[in-house]
This record gives C-alpha cells, structure tokens and sequence, in this order.
C-alpha cells in the first residue's frame, strides 16, 4: 500500500477534498492507497518520513529537506476533470517507479 | 416576494418541523439529485450533514457544560466578566449550514457569481461551496434584527460582488507570494479578505512612517518548528482549560478535567468539521459541473478556499504569536465578553495579512495585534444571535437555560458582521436615526474598498511591469 500525505492550511477542507479525490481516482485505476490529511503546520520531519508521497496544496517551505516525492495537488480543487488529470497522471507515475 | 414566501412556507414548514438535521437532509440531497449528482452520491452527502449537525452539537454541549459554571468561578475570583464560550470555526459553519436560509443565500450567490462572469464584471469562477456560509451568516445577522429578507439578500449581494472584485484584485499577489506561473488558475474569495482595506490602511501607514521595521523580520518557519505540537489544537484546549481552572479556583481535579475537556473538544470540532466537509462534496462537484458546463470556451480564475496560501510558513507564525497577545487583549478589552478558545489560532485574519503585508512578519503581527479588538468586539456584538440560531437548529440543547452564550473569536468578516447589524436595526422599522448611521457606514466602508481597489490596481501594474522587465 502507497502512503500518501496530503496538506492544507486547516487540515480540514481542502486537504480532505484531495484526500477524498486522490483515494478515489487512484482505486479506479487500481492502486491502493490511503492518503492521510493534516494541517501544514503540524508538520515535521518524522511524520514526513512515514510516508511515500507528499501531496501538498500548493508549493511549501520547511525548515527540513523533503525525502520524497512531491506532487503539488492544488488543481485538484479546481474540480474540473481536464485540470485534475494531470494531477492523477502524474501521481500514477511516481506510483509505478515506487515499484511496491 | 411575499406570495413566494408564503407558498414556499406551505411547502417547507412542515419539513422545518422535523428539526434541522432531517430539515437539511432533505434538502440537501434533493438540491444535489437537482444538480445531477447521482442519487447514491446525494443521499450520502446528505445524510452526513445531519451527522454532522447531530456530533456538533454534542460537542458543543461537552464544552459549554463544562466551561460555563467554570466561566461563572472565573468571573467571580477574577472580576474579569469573560462569560461566552469560544467554540471556533467548526460549530458556526455547522449551524449555518443547518438553516435552510444558506441554500437560499447559495443560489443568489451563484446566480450572481455567473452574471458578473458573463458581463465580465469579474474573472473568477466560484467553487468553494463549502464557505458560502460566510455570507450566510451575514443574512441571518440581518434577519435576526428585522426579519427582512430583501434588505439581508440585497447586503448578501452587495458582499458577494465586492468578493469576487477582491479576487481578481488578489490574483497576482498570489502568483508572486506561491510563485505561481500566469496559467495557474487558483485565486480565493474567501471573506477573511475584505479586511485587506483596513489592514492596508495601517500597511501603508508602517512602510511611510516606520519603514525600518521590516529589517527585523524573522524566518517564519524556524518559528514555527521550534514551537512544535505546543501550539496543536489539544495543546492549546489543554492550557485554555487549565487557565480558565486555575482563575476560577477550582479543584485540581476539576482543572484536570477543564484541561482534557478543552483538549478533547477542540479536536472533536475539528474531526466533525471533516464530516461536514465529506457532506459538501456532492453538492459542490454539481454546482462545479453545472457552472462550467455554461461557460464553455471562456477562461477564468477559479475561487478556492484560503489554504492554498498556508504554504507560506509566515501566516502561521503570526497567527502563533498573535494567540498569546490576543489573549491577553482579551483580558483587559473594555466591551469583550469572550476568553478565547477555540479560535485563539486566528486563521479568520493572518491570511488577509499575509496578502497585504506580502510576508512581512513584523507588520503581520503589529497590524494583526491591532485588529484584534475588531474581532473580539464583532464575536461578543454576534454572540446572542449565534446562540440563538445553534438553539433554533438543535445544536445547543442545554446550554440555553444556563444563559451560556457561544461565538467564534476570530470569525471572518468582523467588520461585516457590524455593518449587518447596522443595517438590521435600520430595517426594523426604518426609523430615521439608525437608517442614517446604517447608510453612513455603508458609504465610509464601500469608500475604503474603493481606495483599496486603486491601491491594488497599481500594486498588479507594478506586478506587471515587473515581469515585463524580466
């Protein structure tokens, strides 16, 4: 299973929008993941390392280097098929070189 | 507009009768079978609305019969008369989303959203649903002073098109604070927003007066690293309670319990607000694919919630040294009537901050400190009405008999919420003094969101010379 971390200023809309999103897409095309959503600030090096992706709203700053891969799922939100997909297909890709 | 009210009574009162969560269940599932959700998808958002309504409640009831009798101690030891319970963001837009009036208030705002769109008066497109409860609460403010439909839907507009100008306004500060490129759509109308005109006003005052300020910016994220899970949601429930035992002169257990409960209480709000969130989800993708599907061949911005501005580490460590200091205002504020709780991390201001001030931590803070009364003014001025709808949906079961109050410190839109009330005591009525005083406000608050506009209209020029030069 590919774990995945999706944030947000709350911890509670947006983050919960992508999680919803990425769980439900990515068991379409038949991959099972479980995303968990937090809010940024709570954030910190150990929780980061638990995971396989980190799926953040948009473009953040830590105080730590970021271990794993990265995918920006902002366009998510926008709830337009054409503007999500490359989200989706992006995604997929960095599952398939996680070879698990 | 009467007969339609009428008939539309005819129909809902008997729905209303059933109480708010089977109330909001029901129209919540056909509003999204309406929108061509598929009927699975409909029920289940609607069925966890009423979820939603029925765990806030109870958590609210957790909270407030605990911390009332404790508020009680704490007033009598003290002297201090701090007697509202601060429940945060989570209850408010639960129980505005238990009124019927919000999907009232959410068709004219879409209506009014694809209107401005097709006479190109705005360039963004509105998808965040969810906090249409904003402006919402702002009708019922109005209503609850007049029950005058008209005048609170004409003030819901009169809102709605100021926050969709404000997010084209904000389009490219966004793309230079996220370092977004031009093709990325993202922008937020989110009410916290309209405080920028007044937070500008000091921005501006600091940058001529006392421009030496900025040399003493900090790196926010090293802040908010070492503050760590101290300033987490149950950290801070946990030292709220404890404060509020330790002043009341309670028994140490009674402190420990105080401590949990808030502890407890701030993170069942937040996990129930999760719920909420799920219960939006059909209904927003609808509204979405409905509103696109009209507007085919057209680009445009789109509206989404704040967050996307957490990404930059300095609107949490304003809001994380802001809590303390608000605290303390809280304390000695001639007029306050709230101990903040649950929305001492105040989420409802440092994003409009961290907009205007463009990441400047030190006029962050400084500005935010002084918008702080504002706030807690606007909680206290809103608190019986609050009260008084979480009674009229169910949420407050048995707080009421005790003569506890309930708000949310840091609600977005203060200033907004005073004009609301303004305007409500003048249309119970319209008796000449207060339409005059409602009629004043609305001319000085509209003619700062003017100066506000120019300002950013150069800001965006300069923004555009800039890349030009690049």
């Amino acid at each position: 299973m590919i774990k995945i971390l999706a944030a947000c200023g709350a911890g509670i809309n947006s983050s919960h929008q992508i999680k919803t999103a990425i769980e439900g897409e990515m068991k379409k095309r038949g991959y099972d993941v479980k995303v968990d959503a937090v809010v940024v600030k709570d954030i910190n090096k150990d929780m980061m390392d638990q995971y396989d992706i980190f799926t953040p709203i948009s473009k953040t700053k830590f105080s730590f280097d970021i271990n794993i891969p990265l995918i920006e799922a902002g366009p998510i939100l926008y709830r337009i098929p054409s503007m999500a997909d490359p989200v989706f297909d992006e995604l997929e890709s960095v599952i398939k070189n996680l070879k698990k | 507009m009467d007969a339609i009210i009428k008939f539309a009574n005819s129909i809902f009162q008997p729905i209303i009768d059933l109480g708010a969560a089977p109330m909001m269940f029901i129209l919540l599932t056909l509003l999204a079978v309406l929108m061509r959700v598929k009927v699975s998808k409909a029920l289940e958002g609607g069925l966890k609305l009423a979820i939603a309504l029925t765990g806030i409640g109870a958590v609210i009831d957790l909270l407030t019969g605990n911390f009332a009798p404790a508020l009680q101690d704490f007033v009598k030891s003290t002297g201090i008369e701090l007697t509202i319970t601060d429940v945060g963001w989570a209850p408010l837009a639960t129980i505005t989303w238990g009124s019927a009036y919000t999907l009232f208030f959410l068709m004219i705002l879409i209506i009014v959203n694809l209107a401005l769109l097709a006479m190109n008066k705005t360039n963004t497109l509105d998808v965040d649903i969810f906090n249409f409860w904003h402006l919402s609460i702002t009708g019922l403010l109005v209503m609850f002073y007049s029950d005058n439909l008209f005048i609170a839907t004409m003030l819901v507009i009169m809102l709605g098109v100021m926050k969709f100008i404000n997010a084209d306004l904000m389009k490219p500060t966004f793309n230079d604070l996220l370092d977004m490129p031009d093709s990325n759509p993202t922008t937020t109308t989110h009410l916290n927003f309209l405080l920028n005109p007044f937070i500008m006003l000091f921005d501006k005052f600091f940058e001529k007066v006392l421009p030496f300020l900025d040399k003493y910016d900090f790196d926010a994220a090293w802040l908010n690293e070492k503050i760590g899970f101290w300033g987490s949601k149950f950290a801070i429930g946990i030292y709220l309670g404890t404060f509020v035992g330790l002043l009341g002169q309670q028994p140490v257990s009674t402190i420990f319990a105080l401590a949990f409960i808030g502890g407890t209480a701030l993170e069942l709000f937040s996990i129930v607000g999760t719920w909420f969130i799920a219960a939006m989800e059909p209904i927003s993708q609808g509204i979405t694919d409905f509103m696109s599907k009209r507007l085919k061949g057209r680009t445009f911005h789109i509206g989404i919630d704040w967050p996307f501005l957490a990404a930059r580490p300095e609107m949490w460590a304003a809001a994380n040294v802001i809590a303390p200091i608000m605290l303390f205002i809280a304390l000695i504020l001639p007029g306050n009537g709230i101990l903040p709780l649950g929305g001492i991390i105040a989420i409802g201001l440092t994003p409009a901050l961290l907009v205007v001030c463009r990441g400047k931590i030190i006029r962050m803070i400084l500005i935010g400190t002084i918008m702080i009364p504002i706030f807690l003014w606007s909680g206290t001025a809103i608190a019986p009405f609050v009260t008084d709808v979480a009674t009229s949906v169910g949420a407050m079961p048995s707080g009421i008999e005790g003569g506890a109050l309930i708000t949310h410190s840091t609600l977005e839109g203060p200033v907004e919420k005073f004009i609301a009330i303004l305007v409500g005591k003048a249309s119970d009525g319209f008796n000449l003094v207060p339409v005059l005083t409602a009629l004043g406000a609305l001319v000085a608050y509209l003619g700062l969101f003017a100066w506000y506009v120019k300002q950013m209209k150069k800001r965006n020029k300069v923004y555009k010379e800039e890349k030009k030069a690049a």
